[in-house]
């Protein structure tokens, strides 16, 4: 089983067209020539993540996000880094490790692991989602202080943000992932939860616009995972789903974890 | 609005201060000597220094240039918060470095919104009214004042910043940007950050608590991770507004890994620029003698639930 194999069977699996001019799934490590030993799924192909991976003997990573810290990979970015660039690189290299991204592939697929793994971590059941699909959720009316709360402690998140009034009733949430984040003043959504996005000077600034309905006594609310939280979780349905698919390696969902935590 | 104070109220309220001679008049309070906003504006350009961007979101938001100013407030943010304090202050310009409808394009109306015509009425939108209705019924002139102030030198919003943390003693070089603090750790550094600047949820840190740092970089606003990638390795950690977080907090988070002694702690865009709204209010008070000038924080957006 070769690392190309493994993505051919993505490919032709995915029940969606693949993009073929997309930048962003492609090989950002290693050769589609090289043996798998085993797989990893994970948000981000961390320094970290690569060691964990390796040290349980898998030796392709398929993560959701970028390796290199920017969209592209550009290594542009980071050739003249001198701290951790060459270092991660030359442990992929000595470890013969494989990274492969899917993104804009799974945000393709039907359906969306993404925000599948997130409603399953977060505990926005089917039977509350308007449609299939819709990611929009009506839940038995509570607190924007009691969901975000619910949100943590299911989350484990330790460094989630929350904007608007604790006590603002509310029950209507909109579900984004990473930063595909819906706006706060989008019509018949009380609550929009997702991983992150631009606090001031985008198109619509929640942050601002909660705060202002807050002190207008509009219910509102703005729960942000951070992209990390918010994209891991459906890893975990993705390496389900690549187990089905290359049943002749392990698979599994190698963690990168919540970066942030907060100061007490 | 139950605070306010009628006009014959204050008319009273003057004639008898004015007898009593208790209080100060203000010239710009019995009209003798009024300035509007137009007028400091045309100051703020021309004592700030440098070209005039064409391309700015350095201009007016809302209300009526040519309106005699009785008060300046300035604020990170104009929110609706902001602005209701700022008339229980008898001011009525609010000069902020971030906008005021919630974009960078600081439009009173919302915008189109994904997939809809943008040439379409715009859906109405109450948050939207009432902030609009607000400034109206309250006659407040709204100015945006962000490009041209960060691009002062030394950076306004470093120094803010570097006051507000107590470090100003500690600037590098005399770089308000650069900081040489007695050996602190991560945890406590955050503590201290999250603390001094009244942070509620808004700090966010990557790296090891106990991580000692002595040099700190400050990169208030929103930081591209180009500037992070080139500041980190000169410093022990760094302290910035917003950045994108595929970006940066991973960047961060793989020097950490490679075990590499660093910190990255964030703070939020809004708040980070808080104390150089501050700045700039001591910095307009000689140039707008005619009324009081008073910085009037926004505050950190975020909360988390305990834990």
């Amino acid at each position: 089983m070769t690392a190309g194999e493994v993505v051919d069977r993505i490919k032709k699996n995915l029940g969606a067209p693949w993009r073929e001019n997309t930048y962003r799934d492609t090989f950002k490590s290693g050769s589609p020539e090289t043996p798998v030993t085993g797989i990893a799924t994970t948000v981000f192909a961390s320094f970290d993540v690569i060691q964990r991976a390796v040290a349980a003997g898998l030796n392709m990573i398929i993560p959701h996000e970028v390796t290199f810290w920017n969209d592209r990979d550009d290594k542009s970015l980071v050739d003249a880094d001198p701290l951790v660039y060459q270092q991660k690189l030359a442990y992929l290299v000595a470890h013969n490790v494989v990274v492969f991204r899917t993104h804009d592939s799974m945000h393709d697929q039907r359906p969306d692991f993404t925000f599948v793994g997130s409603a399953r971590e977060i505990g926005l059941d089917a039977k509350y989602e308007t449609s299939p699909g819709s990611h929009r959720f009506i839940l038995p009316e509570t607190t924007l202080g009691a969901l975000a709360a619910s949100v943590q402690r299911r989350t484990g998140a330790r460094a989630l943000r929350v904007v608007g009034d604790p006590n603002a009733r509310v029950s209507r949430v909109q579900l984004g992932v990473g930063y595909a984040t819906g706006a706060a003043n989008t019509a018949e959504v009380d609550v929009v939860i997702s991983g992150e996005q631009q606090e001031v000077d985008g198109v619509l600034d929640s942050p601002e616009y909660v705060l202002d309905a807050a002190a207008l006594g509009i219910p509102k609310g703005w729960i942000m995972l951070g992209h990390a939280v918010s994209e891991e979780s459906g890893m975990l349905e993705m390496a389900q789903w690549i187990t089905g698919l290359v049943p002749e390696v392990p698979v599994q969902l190698v963690k990168a974890g919540e970066p942030f935590w907060a100061p007490k | 609005m139950r605070h306010r104070v009628s006009r014959r109220e204050f008319v009273k309220m003057s004639a008898a201060g004015a007898a009593a001679a208790t209080w100060v008049v203000r010239p710009a309070a019995i009209g003798a000597v009024t300035v509007t906003a137009q007028e400091i504006v045309d100051r703020v350009r021309k004592a700030v220094g440098g070209e005039w961007k064409t391309d700015t979101v350095d201009t007016f938001k809302a209300g009526e240039p040519t309106s005699p100013v009785t008060g300046v407030v300035t604020t990170s943010l104009a929110t609706i918060d902001v602005m209701r304090r700022a008339v229980k202050a008898g001011a009525n310009l609010i000069v902020t470095a971030g906008p005021t409808f919630y974009s960078r394009v600081d439009s009173p109306t919302p915008p189109a919104g994904r997939g809809r015509d943008a040439a379409a009425p715009p859906t109405p939108d109450q948050v939207f009214t009432a902030k609009n209705e607000f400034i109206r019924a309250n006659r407040l002139v709204v100015w945006r004042f962000s490009d041209h102030w960060r691009l002062r030198s030394p950076d306004p919003f470093a120094e803010g910043l570097a006051n507000a943390l107590g470090w100003a003693r500690y600037r590098t070089n005399g770089d308000p940007a650069r900081l040489t603090v007695p050996a602190i750790a991560l945890e406590a550094l955050a503590a201290r950050v999250k603390s001094r600047l009244e942070a509620r949820g808004g700090v966010r840190v990557v790296g090891r608590e106990q991580t000692r740092v002595r040099t700190i970089g400050l990169l208030p606003g929103t930081r591209a991770v180009q500037e992070i990638v080139a500041l980190l390795p000169q410093v022990d950690a760094v302290i910035a507004g917003e950045i994108r977080e595929w970006e940066s907090s991973e960047y961060s988070r793989d020097v950490v890994n490679a075990g590499l002694g660093k910190g990255l702690i964030l703070i939020g865009r809004s708040l980070s620029e808080e104390a150089g709204m501050k700045m700039c209010a001591d910095w307009l008070r000689p140039i707008v003698p005619e009324a009081p000038v008073r910085w009037l924080p926004a505050g950190d957006p975020y909360w988390r639930p305990p834990v």
